[in-house]
């Protein structure tokens, strides 16, 4: 009986919490309508933007009030897990139903649509050129936020639980200062920052001020979506592609280099193993594309170094605006982008992907165990890491759980990739699309498309899902889940026989 | 939060985790410092600071610390002149307005507050709150300092 009573004090903490990420969602759903001001005839949709909006934020405001408790619960990270899991679920859904009506999809594609909104991947089935301003603004809206992360938003913003847990389970594992609170709030500052210097510039090289707030939200979370068919090869202009490459690399920077960066702690930032990475990787894949695949096919002066730049910082960074299509790219072009997706962003940032970090590490693992075998058996070997300012020792522990992550993560590729070529898809195009898939990406080689497989459709979305919240959440959190309703199971069923 | 603290503990054990954890639930800012990795088990998931492995007489950590922006330093290992130094070199090579340590020895409690240093014994504590418990407090403090 007390095991019932703890567990259900616990879920009625999450549920509150849950509620209040409901509410912030049904907020943010009413926002797309301040387009309306410019774009007035638009009004007939509106509607389908309300009603979602205000059964959500129903449903949110009566768990709220319903299991709120006097004070503010400590939760753990898979507590806070069963929030983040629930809550996006939520808010993904949510999200889709204007979609329906609104850009004629079906429920299937809707969701997709959602799904690669939320985790800012950018793949779309949605025809741009025939569909509102408010939807448009919409899913930028939702890259935006969900670069961010809704838990993060609610701790910075509103109240929430007490401790680091729920913000960890959405990913955001290094923090800037030592107290949660504040380190949210510096991120969604910094967040803010990028916006206002995104919009800002883009507005400043020509765009229009409704493009500059879509392409911005979109390259600043990493997310992709764009308001034309042919993406940002639409201007084709080089200071366009400019300031987005520095827009999408801003995103991919983890939040706290970013904020080592903005208090002029260049040293720090110099021996930060991510951005040793990104000063070898972009370079060296930019030379890639250029002389094994652009040189060749873009004759005119100069574009074929800023399409080998500006695919190559897109892929890397898991933005995926592309300047052309891929579809005469050769093999060496197109096995780059895939490892560069693979690889992805950095971590604690908005991008995806296995995370430079990862990578790093497992680099600096694979160097040293190299080395051990030239040395003496009993030699112990400290290899110092740099997390933001603090210099760390390695632990074993640590590379276990990276190993695990990794392992996991390609499995997943291999899978969802092979789903994908049974919906008919050739390997290449398959093993593309899964990896911007997988890493919240957005680039495409036309396996997306509103007539794609239902199958294919619900495999990258799932895919999506995974690479965003970080297979090991999600796991958990669902092991968690299943024990406990296990447990309440059992203790329900002792009980009926103890009464008996 | 306009009292916003940056507070440092040095020594991460019963008194230093509790202590960690209340200080993040009410919002502050802070950095744990102990000397075994282990001893940080006993931070609660309410502990959203920072927690740094190494020695908290050692300069390099506590300027890892960033001891420097401390509102509060708390000296609270199991040894009592590790405390003790703690409380004297952060409060007169760094200027910390605020610095408590634990001194368990009665007779070095009195010596550290001659210095000026904000001292708690745990015996004294406990012998006052016993005193009071029985309704005789008022009595001689600092009398019976095992001398």
């Amino acid at each position: 009986m007390n095991r019932i009573g703890y567990l259900a004090s616990r879920y009625r903490a999450i549920l509150a919490y849950t509620g209040l990420m409901f509410l912030l969602v049904g907020v943010l759903m009413a926002t797309p309508l301040l387009a309306l001001v410019a774009w007035p005839e638009e009004v007939d949709q509106a509607v389908w933007f309300l009603v979602p909006s205000l059964i959500v934020a129903g449903v949110g405001w009566i768990l709220w009030r319903a299991c709120r408790i006097p004070e503010a619960a400590t939760l753990t990270t898979a507590e806070g897990g069963v929030i983040v899991l629930l809550s996006w679920v939520g808010a993904i859904v949510a999200s889709a139903m204007p979609l329906i009506p609104t850009a004629s999809l079906n429920f299937t594609q809707a969701m997709f649509e959602a799904v690669s909104g939320w985790t800012t991947t950018g793949l779309s089935v949605v025809d741009v050129t025939r569909v509102s301003h408010l939807v448009l603004l919409w899913r930028s809206e939702m890259q935006l936020v969900g670069g961010a992360g809704l838990a993060v938003i609610m701790l910075a913003a509103l109240t929430g639980p007490v401790g680091p847990g729920i913000s960890k389970a959405e990913g955001r594992t290094d923090q800037l200062v030592p107290q949660v609170r504040q380190s949210v709030r510096l991120v969604l500052g910094l967040y803010g920052i990028y916006m206002l210097l995104g919009v800002g510039s883009l507005w400043a090289v020509g765009l229009s001020w409704f493009d500059a707030v879509n392409h911005a939200f979109a390259a600043i979370s990493t997310g992709g979506f764009s308001t034309y068919s042919d993406s940002i090869g639409h201007w084709d202009r080089p200071a366009v592609e400019g300031v987005l490459i520095g827009l999408m690399i801003l995103g991919n920077l983890n939040f706290l280099t970013a904020y080592l960066l903005l208090r002029g702690r260049l040293r720090a930032v110099s021996r930060n193993g991510e951005i040793r990475l990104l000063a070898l990787l972009i370079p060296m894949s930019v030379a890639v594309a250029y002389f094994a695949t652009c040189r060749m096919l873009y004759p005119a002066p100069g574009k074929a170094l800023r399409v080998a730049v500006f695919e190559s910082v897109s892929a890397l960074t898991t933005t995926g605006f592309q300047t052309v299509g891929y579809g005469n790219w050769n093999g060496s072009g197109v096995g780059l982008l895939v490892v560069l997706m693979l690889i992805g962003g950095g971590v604690c940032s908005t991008a995806g992907g296995l995370k430079q970090y990862r990578i790093h590490i497992l680099f600096r693992v694979t160097v040293r165990e190299l080395k051990r075998l030239l040395l003496p058996q009993s030699t112990i070997m400290a290899e110092p890491v740099w997390q933001g300012e603090h210099r760390i020792f390695l632990q074993d522990a640590h590379v276990r759980q990276i190993v695990a992550f990794v392992c996991l993560y390609l499995a997943t590729y291999a899978t969802g990739s092979l789903i994908l070529t049974m919906t008919g898809n050739s390997m290449e195009a398959a093993f593309f699309e899964f990896a911007s898939a997988i890493g919240t990406v957005g680039l495409s080689v036309g396996v997306t498309t509103p007539g794609a497989n239902p199958v294919a459709l619900w495999t990258m979305s799932a895919g999506m899902f995974l690479g965003r919240l970080e297979f090991l959440v999600i796991l958990m959190t669902v092991m968690k889940l299943g024990r406990d309703l296990k447990q309440l199971g059992h203790l329900a069923t002792e009980k009926r026989s103890s009464g008996r | 939060m306009s009292n916003h603290q940056y507070v440092v503990i040095v020594g991460c054990g019963q008194t230093g985790s509790r202590l960690a954890n209340r200080l993040s639930v009410m919002g502050h800012s802070v950095v744990v410092i102990d000397q075994r990795r282990d001893a940080f088990a006993a931070l609660g998931a309410e502990f959203s600071g920072f927690c740094l492995e190494g020695d908290g007489t050692d300069k390099a950590c506590l300027d890892q610390a960033k001891i420097s922006q401390a509102d509060l330093v708390v000296a609270v290992t199991r040894e009592d002149t590790v405390n003790m130094m703690v409380a004297q070199v952060t409060r007169h090579l760094w200027h910390i307005p605020r610095v408590v340590a634990r001194v368990f020895h009665p007779a070095l409690a009195a010596f550290c507050r001659k210095l000026g240093l904000e001292t708690i014994c745990p015996a004294d504590t406990a012998a006052d709150a016993v005193l009071r418990l029985a309704g005789l407090d008022g009595g001689p403090a600092g009398v019976g300092d095992g001398r």
